[in-house]
């Protein structure tokens, strides 16, 4: 038995221990007394000291530290509340946002062993895309022995049920998923591996709970019955359980298996095509397999299939494993995104910190009397520095329950408003906790450690360390204020900019003929005679053909470097029409002529940026090795790139061979609202087997606007609770300056001093921390905007207004919260104050 | 406010436990029998302080050197008797043997400085 083990046990049994010990000490007294000693010591003293042998008097001392903390808070309750208080929201914002990071990318999925689930996608040097080709995906699910299953998601534009106008989205899946991920149905039965996996089986669909509930009215009877998808029959097999958890966070309303796609989706080649990257991958790592092994024999495996298909992989292309066992599989940008949250939520923590710092030290002011007893009878200052650092602790702990509690009404709420899968909770898991104690942890030390320092030192009065807070506190404001304006900014942008098209009354029309296998030849005729019939409508005005429309599902980039900076060009491919169509201004040249090639269009900034000075037309573009002429210049507009300003837009004149990837923009003259309907009347006389896709970009557009909304509103809220906080620091700071330095004031204005003057004198220590703090957050915010400006549309690194804004309403905050306390103390009454003492 | 019970009379630092376990090797013995034993043998030289008694043979239980366990004293009284354990006889050796090799180097330097 060790030492350590014996000491616990000790611990453990401690009463019994101590009467024991007790009885030795006191049959010693008796029989030294018998021996004709007089002269025993405290027997109380000796078994203390015996007990000191033990190793546990710490513990004895955090007890009694604790119980005279808990004796002290209760004793003021004002402080207590908003110590509690401040540090709950400091806390509670990084809880929540750390919580909310936890179920997208830390919390397994509850799907069977979620760990050995690996998200697997196309990379090279170059290139990069999350989905690959089906005949790839079999040619990995046969071969790779590190995998013990693979499993195929393929999604496709929203089907139509039965008769509804209201279309609902859909998933082909390999059969195996379900039991892959060991789905038990609610109702019925879900995919069979064995049954489901020929295009010849007997068509079957499973449902959502959500949407067996909406469409179907819960009816268990359903099971088994035909419902028509796209027009085709197919059996309801089952009905999936309401706390499913899906691969991706992919939540459908129908999931069939992919074997039989080309069912339901007349002509397609998707299955076969391998050339066309379509399904989304998932594999389960075989046992004792580790992630590594199987990137390097998916590596071998994509060097085999480049001799079958040497067209269709990449240069040095390699499958890239990541962990698929989450609500999302985390990309690169969206940790930067996450890092930079957490850097703001910290801030606020940062401001509670120091707010409550300064809360301390005012505190130990009062408390001055009552420490200086303690010094007096004989407490040294390492014990008062514990008994500091215990109660700091203890708010601590407060405020973690408190933090933890809003954390959870946060989520909550949050859950509620995204939709999210029934599977999560709101319940803190221990990954919460641990970041809860560690956070109010981190924030006793900030906001504890230096107070508790300086009033063991009994340095209290000095005003260094309540500078340094301010100014710390100045600038944590500052940068979460400039950040907050910058939002807003950006969000007012996104609400009252012309996105350089009209949108208001524009719909796209996306038939989807590639999908549907038809030959640009057959395309062609296709969209021309829609296109024909659309404009035969009353209302409508023009229409045109354009490959990648605003909002749509695919966005393609070019990332080139042009005179030397790097520019990101969204290309777009267009028939003639698309600029009047589209409301976007020729502002040189002319639009394409029909069948024209080696041509382009550019627009307004990347004619600027490639030709500075210069008459872009005529000028010559180099796309590869192919020259093309610039015929027009068109005005910008954030067609596809709605979220960055910077993006410029380059337009080809689309080929025949482009045709089946053409989607038809439709301008109406009036409310766009009755066209739908009719394009689908249209559509279904050309070619029953399509069931285009049709949506209103005035709709696409407030969606999209809607979150950017959101996102500034929380931010504003966040900046709002961080200069509130920031303002009560400031008004506490100033009025107890001001409460230490009463007689000062009192003594210099019965003397005749001015009371401005007075008042000057009296702030003055609070001018230099206040703009360090200014300085170095406007610089930090400056840091922080760049990184805003990748993710969120019409920040701009050097908005003045936004800067200015935030400065001045942080400084007005400032100059009200010095000078409320202040004007107090100049209304002094002077004698009484004189006579005090 | 530690105070210091260092005892009296010349006890080296650190040879308590040395002693405690040396009177202990032949038999069982309760604290006060352990003091007066101490006592007696050094010729009445050494005085056990009880200050230092038992926290030293707090730290020897935990050690695992003695044990206690109850017994009668011949006050007829229930009193705790602690006994060397086989780890305690190891330990005495060692420290026995430490001991020697020390005060015959001091002696040395003694005798020839």
């Amino acid at each position: 038995m060790s030492e350590l083990l014996r000491r616990i046990l000790y611990l453990m049994n401690r009463r019994r221990l101590d009467a024991e010990l007790e009885n030795d000490i006191e049959f010693h007294r008796e029989m030294a007394a018998r021996a004709g000693r007089s002269n025993f010591g405290n027997i109380l003293r000796i078994r203390e000291q015996a007990q000191e042998a033990w190793g546990w008097t710490w513990l004895d001392r955090l007890g009694q530290d604790l119980r005279y903390g808990v004796r002290i808070l209760a004793r003021s309750p004002g402080f207590t509340l908003m110590a509690v208080l401040i540090l709950a929201i400091g806390i509670g914002v990084n809880v929540s946002a750390f919580s909310l990071f936890d179920m997208v990318a830390l919390k397994p999925l509850p799907v069977r062993d979620p760990d050995q689930l690996l998200r697997l996608e196309r990379r090279s040097p170059q290139d990069y895309t999350s989905e690959m080709p089906y005949p790839s995906l079999i040619f990995y699910r046969d071969h790779a022995k590190s995998l013990s299953a693979v499993i195929g998601v393929l999604g496709v534009p929203p089907m139509q049920i039965n008769d509804d106008v209201q279309p609902a989205s859909a998933s082909f899946v390999t059969p195996n998923y379900f039991t892959e991920l060991g789905t038990r149905a609610a109702y019925g039965r879900l995919m069979d591996a064995g049954r489901d996996k020929d295009a010849s089986a007997v068509p079957i669909v499973v449902l959502s709970y959500g949407m067996w509930q909406r469409r179907f009215n819960a009816d268990p009877s359903i099971v088994g019955q035909i419902v028509h998808v796209n027009k085709k029959p197919a059996t309801v097999a089952g009905i999936l359980p309401r706390e499913f958890a899906s691969l991706g966070g992919q939540g459908p309303d129908m999931w069939l298996p992919i074997a039989q796609q080309p069912n339901f989706i007349a002509g397609s080649h998707v299955l076969t095509d391998a050339s066309a990257s379509s399904v989304r991958m998932w594999g389960r790592l075989a046992p004792g397999m580790t992630a590594k092994m199987a990137e390097s024999e998916l590596l071998s495996l994509t060097n085999e299939l480049r001799r079958h298909h040497p067209k269709d992989i990449w240069d040095r292309e390699y499958i890239q494993s990541s962990p698929g066992g989450h609500l999302q599989v985390m990309q690169p940008e969206m940790y930067r995104i996450a890092a930079m949250v957490a850097v703001l939520t910290l801030l606020i923590l940062a401001v509670a910190c120091a707010n409550l710092g300064a809360l301390m030290l005012v505190r130990a002011v009062t408390r001055e009397h009552e420490i200086g007893i303690r010094i007096a009878i004989g407490a040294n200052r390492g014990r008062i520095f514990r008994q500091l650092c215990t109660e700091s602790l203890l708010v601590a702990m407060l405020g973690a329950v408190a933090g933890l509690a809003l954390g959870y009404v946060v989520v909550r709420i949050a859950l509620r408003a995204l939709d999210a899968p029934r599977w999560l909770t709101a319940t803190p898991d221990w990954r919460v906790l641990l970041f809860t104690v560690g956070m109010s942890g981190m924030a006793a030390i900030f906001f504890g450690l230096a107070p508790a320092l300086q009033i063991a030192r009994q340095k209290q009065r000095k005003t260094i360390a309540r500078q340094v807070l301010v100014a710390a506190q100045i600038a944590a404001s500052c940068v979460l204020l400039i950040v907050a304006g910058l939002l807003v900014r950006a969000t007012q942008h996104a609400l009252y900019t012309d996105p350089g098209f009209g949108y208001e009354q524009l719909l796209s029309i996306d038939a989807g003929l590639g999908r549907h296998g038809y030959p640009p030849a057959a395309a062609k005729e296709y969209l021309a005679q829609m296109q024909s019939r659309l404009l035969s409508v009353p209302g409508v005005e023009s229409v045109a053909l354009m490959k990648l429309p605003p909002l749509g599902h695919t966005v393609s980039n070019m990332d080139t470097e042009v005179n030397g900076r790097q520019v990101e060009i969204y290309p777009n491919w267009i028939k003639p029409g698309f600029f009047k169509t589209m409301r976007i201004p020729l502002m040189m040249g002319r639009s394409f002529y029909a069948n024209e090639k080696k041509a382009v269009i550019v627009s307004e900034s990347l004619a600027r940026k490639e030709w500075p000075g210069q008459n872009p037309l005529g000028q010559q573009y180099a796309n590869g090795d192919e020259k093309q002429t610039v015929v027009g210049v068109a005005g910008n507009a954030r067609v596809n790139a709605i979220s960055d300003d910077d993006a410029v837009e380059l337009y080809w004149p689309a080929q025949d061979e482009d045709m089946p990837d053409m989607v038809v923009m439709a301008r109406t003259a009036g409310a766009p609202e009755s066209l739908p309907p009719i394009a689908k009347t249209i559509s279904e006389s050309l070619d029953p087997k399509l069931f285009p896709e049709i949506r209103q970009m005035k709709m696409l557009y407030h969606d999209n606007v809607l979150g950017v909304e959101r996102i500034a509103m929380v931010v504003s809220m966040i900046g709002m609770v961080a200069i509130l906080m920031a303002g009560v620091g400031i008004v506490g700071l100033v009025a107890f300056t001001v409460s230490q330095r009463t007689k000062e004031i009192a003594i210099r204005i019965a003397l005749g001093a001015k009371r401005a003057e007075v008042l000057v004198a009296v702030l003055r220590q609070f001018v230099w921390p206040i703009a360090l703090g200014l300085v170095v957050g406007t610089g930090f915010a400056a840091a922080a905007s760049k990184l805003l400006r990748k993710a969120l549309f019409g920040v701009s690194n050097l908005d003045p207004a936004g800067y200015a804004g935030a400065i001045g309403v942080l400084l007005a905050i400032v100059v009200i919260s010095a000078l409320l306390p202040a004007r107090r103390a100049l209304r002094l009454d002077l004698a009484k104050t004189l006579h005090y003492e | 406010m530690p105070m210091n019970d260092r005892p009296k009379d010349g006890m080296p630092s650190g040879a308590l436990p040395m002693l405690i376990l040396r009177v202990l090797q032949s038999g069982s013995l309760h604290g006060y029998a352990i003091g007066q034993r101490i006592h007696v043998l050094s010729s009445e030289v050494l005085a056990v302080e009880e200050g230092l008694l038992y926290p030293t043979l707090q730290k020897m239980l935990l050690k695992g050197w003695v044990t206690a366990e109850w017994g009668i004293s011949e006050t007829n009284r229930k009193v705790r008797f602690y006994r060397l354990t086989p780890q305690g006889r190891a330990h005495l050796k060692a420290e026995i043997s430490g001991f020697d090799r020390v005060t015959q180097a001091i002696q040395n330097i003694l005798r020839t400085a």
